[in-house]
């Protein structure tokens, strides 16, 4: 269904591409953190795309539930299918970013902008589950990822949010000498904490009815 | 489906104070009472939807539960709508179609009707809404004010149905607002909204 609903708002499949490319392409020329930036930005598409596909399936959630789905399938197929839409767009930024820029280790540039997506689509859903509206959940969005883009990787404060490890491998694949051995696994780790976060609150919110599928 | 004395407080205002219910098979019941009664807030404890603060609540068979605001996706048809909640359901798209269709059509939703949700009358809305609850045969349905936006016709069916629905066996809970209504059903529970000094 997420699918479905996606496919049909191409306007909206069109700014999600668009949103990163529009941070790259802004700084690319002025700034040499235009790849981090444009980087970093595809949170701000990924991570909105899962709190809006969470926040509106909710209401319909609850009765499918009722009706026989586990709060668990429903939270895997929305992930699978953003994470497949979120590393697309990720793969064909990193092309852009490459072309664009010339990193000195663009292997590490494409990990780090499909880390950036893997993550934010967890930390979406997550968000999505949590928030009790979509105002909140988009101000939730724009603070954690618009404080991670103004802070440098060094600083305390970035370590802890959850793009740390992808700024730091987008960082590593243009400057080169940054330190890049705990970016993957701490990436990695906020984004299945996250997905945890996510699976206990939908579990948490759903009916308690267990019943077995009927027969066709 | 047995309701005891369940309480449901949302912050400081105490919703529900007290309710008890039964429900047997066969039986339709009526739930009224003026707005901000806890109607809905009962309903939705008896599809376990929320969790009473104090009482029980046991259903016995699938409950089939129809929402006052039609949860629906509104990117989706209703033949898309029928199929994901037939998956659920265990059924496949074929028998959902067929027994959906057939149940939309009783209720006098359009016939062929391809449009997304976000395009259809509110009457159409609900129609569907109602559908998706019965689909896959339910033992105890849980209606609240399903046939808003419905025209004459449709309502009247609706009242037909609940006969047919209580001779089949099933456990009826509706929740309404017109005293119509609450000739045709078998009890009716009117709910008073809780006094403030009530559950402490």
């Amino acid at each position: 269904m997420t699918a479905r609903e996606l496919a049909r708002r191409p306007v909206a499949l069109g700014l999600l591409t668009a949103l990163p490319l529009a941070f790259y392409g802004s700084a690319a020329h002025h700034s040499d953190h235009a790849a981090i930036t444009g980087g970093l930005a595809m949170a701000f598409s990924m991570a909105g795309a899962s709190i809006f596909a969470a926040l509106t399936a909710r209401p319909v959630d609850q009765r499918l539930i009722l009706a026989g789905y586990h709060p668990s399938e429903l939270l895997l197929g929305r992930l699978l299918l953003l994470e497949l839409f979120g590393l697309t767009v990720a793969a064909i930024f990193s092309v852009v970013i490459v072309l664009g820029t010339g990193p000195a280790h663009p292997w590490v540039l494409a990990v780090g902008v499909g880390l950036v997506a893997f993550t934010s689509v967890p930390f979406g859903l997550a968000v999505g589950a949590l928030a009790p509206h979509e105002l909140e959940g988009v101000l939730i969005l724009i603070g954690v990822v618009g404080v991670q883009l103004t802070l440098e990787s060094t600083q305390t404060i970035a370590k802890l949010l959850p793009f740390w490890g992808p700024q730091r491998l987008i960082q590593h694949s243009i400057e080169g000498d940054v330190a890049i051995g705990a970016a993957l696994p701490v990436g990695f780790a906020y984004a299945f904490a996250l997905l945890g976060l996510a699976a206990y609150i939908s579990r948490a919110r759903a009916p308690s009815v267990e019943r077995p599928r009927t027969a066709n | 489906m047995e309701l005891a004395r369940v309480s449901k407080r949302f912050g400081d205002k105490l919703v529900v104070d007290e309710v008890s219910l039964s429900v047997r098979a066969g039986e339709a019941v009526a739930i009224t009472g003026e707005n901000g009664a806890g109607k809905t807030t009962l309903l939705r404890m008896c599809a376990r939807l929320i969790t009473p603060d104090r009482g029980g609540v046991a259903v016995r068979g699938r409950v089939g539960y129809c929402p006052q605001e039609p949860g629906l996706f509104e990117l989706l048809s209703a033949d898309e709508h029928l199929a994901l909640f037939a998956q659920a359901l265990g059924l496949s798209r074929e028998r959902a179609l067929q027994e959906g269709g057939r149940l939309l059509a009783e209720f006098g939703f359009p016939v062929g009707e391809r449009s997304q949700a976000r395009h259809l009358s509110g009457g159409a809305r609900q129609k569907l809404n109602l559908a998706l609850a019965l689909l896959g045969g339910a033992r105890v349905l849980l209606l609240d004010e399903p046939y808003q936006g419905f025209d004459h016709g449709a309502y009247v069916s609706f009242w037909e149905h609940v006969a047919r629905w209580k001779q089949e066996g099933l456990a009826v809970v509706v929740v309404t607002h017109l005293l119509a209504g609450t000739a045709l059903v078998d009890r009716v529970l009117e709910l008073a909204i809780p006094s403030a000094g009530a559950g402490a």
